[in-house]
């Protein structure tokens, strides 16, 4: 429950986001990230629903590649 | 990224190292990608790596989950907790239930859920019930928490918080003159929240050397690298070595929201004891939504075993860093994923659970 996941950014209403992160979408507050403007294109660091920073894509990537191993390993 | 952990993992093996250096890292995530990748077979056998305590579902006391299950029981109350909480399980005598799952399995509503905001929805969709909230975690956890109560929730959505700080338990293993460890790796995550500086007593009052990760290898190879060459060149410093996300001060708007909602308390770890200023709690102005205050008290002090681990595990020992998982007895005979004995193997951020996901078999101590 602690994974922080890196999402995109798809949509952006009000303190909501619609992010998406390896073909699967999800509804994200970004209530925790009101000192930094997002935008749609940008990528976040996601905690139990929530933005905890904005990060760069190429961040973004090497984490997703991290995780791949994690899923590929989870169930042995 | 496979060539940068390649480079810094050159870099490490090129160091002249002389004698063992223990490295800890306090943090689940950190310890599933080290498993996960190799690093362990992978570094130079004079570094050994050791997981510490990084699993708030692992030292979320036992008296809280058994409150919880007590909570549940209510016929007006549906409980929800993050879904690793449910197979925890508590010491009662045979026929109570032993865990939130053996407790719903008997009747009583209890729902997994994955955000702070599905509690919230819960309890909007059903205003006829009290929604109880057992939220349990580490800064990562709770200022989401926190944000949800500043931003406003459902009247009916209770909260019985078991939210712990990691750096008080790091700061009671220095302090305890046998810390185990000579440089430490801090948890990327709760920098990201709280700000490095929280971790820069390691270097300043413990004369040891630390280095923020994040959780891919590259940048915990950094930072295994960075307290290493700071222990050859007999220098101290905090590195950063997730800088992409972790900035100065961490994220101001969720520090606001966690000083808004929460206070810090002193905190029992399980199976550990207390640790000071080591827990969050609601703030007196949300009492109304206070679990603890709004149901009555379960601690029952002739309860047998109330607030140690199950008989014969040794997670405790585990969390902090005494000895390996797989130096347990019970790992991989009596305590399996399947058939888990102690929360270290029931928590995905448990170090036994992840060796064992992670491939690890052996067991030195059966
Ligand atoms: S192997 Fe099982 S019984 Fe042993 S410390 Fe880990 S969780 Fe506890």
């Amino acid at each position: 429950m602690c994974l922080g996941i890196p999402m995109k950014v798809l949509e952006v209403d009000g303190f909501n986001a619609r992010c998406e992160a390896k073909g699967i979408e999800r509804e994200v507050s970004l209530f925790m990230l009101q000192d930094e403007p997002v935008e749609p294109g940008d990528h976040v660091m996601v905690h139990v629903g929530y933005a905890l920073q904005k990060m760069t894509e190429e961040e973004a990537r090497s984490a997703w590649e991290m995780y791949d191993l994690m899923l590929a390993a989870a169930d042995a | 990224m496979a060539e940068e952990a390649r480079l810094w993992l050159e870099r490490i093996r090129a160091l002249p190292l002389r004698r063992r250096v223990r490295l800890m890292n306090v943090c689940g995530g950190h310890e599933r990608s080290i498993t996960m990748a190799g690093l362990r077979a992978a570094l130079p056998r004079d570094v050994e790596l050791i997981p510490g305590p990084g699993c708030p579902v692992c030292i979320c006391p036992e008296e809280d989950v058994y409150e919880a299950i007590q909570v549940a029981l209510h016929e007006d109350v549906t409980l929800v907790a993050f879904g690793d909480m449910l197979r925890v399980p508590v010491n009662v005598p045979r026929g109570e239930a032993r865990s939130l799952e053996q407790a719903k399995a008997a009747g009583a509503d209890i729902r997994p859920i994955a955000s702070p905001q599905e509690a919230a929805a819960i309890a909007s969709s059903n205003p006829g019930r009290r929604v109880v909230f057992f939220a349990a975690g580490f800064e990562t956890t709770m200022a989401p928490v926190a944000s949800l109560l500043v931003q406003g929730a459902p009247e009916n959505l209770l909260m019985l918080l078991s939210g712990r700080l990691t750096w008080p338990a790091v700061a009671m293993l220095l302090d305890s003159g046998t810390p185990g460890f000579d440089g430490l790796i801090a948890p990327g995550h709760v920098a990201t929240v709280m700000g490095p500086e929280e971790w820069q007593f390691v270097v300043d009052r413990h004369g040891l050397p630390a280095a923020i990760a994040g959780f891919t290898p590259a940048s915990l190879l950094a930072a295994m690298y960075s307290t290493l060459r700071q222990l050859l060149d007999g220098r101290r410093f905090l590195d950063n070595c997730y800088p992409e996300v972790v900035r100065p001060g961490g994220n101001p708007t969720a520090r606001r929201h966690l000083a808004e909602a929460m206070e810090v308390v002193d905190a029992a770890w399980r199976g550990i004891g207390v640790i000071p200023a080591s827990g969050y709690a609601l703030r007196p102005a949300l009492a109304a939504r206070d679990a603890r205050r709004v149901f009555p008290s379960y601690a029952d002090a002739s309860r047998k075993r109330a607030g140690e681990m199950p008989p014969g595990c040794d997670c405790a020992k585990v969390v902090l860093g005494r000895i390996y998982p797989n130096e347990c007895r019970l790992y991989g005979k009596a305590c399996t994923p399947r058939t888990p004995v102690g929360p270290c193997m029931v928590s995905d951020e448990g170090a036994c659970r992840i060796w064992w996901s992670g491939g690890v078999r052996d067991n030195p101590a059966a």
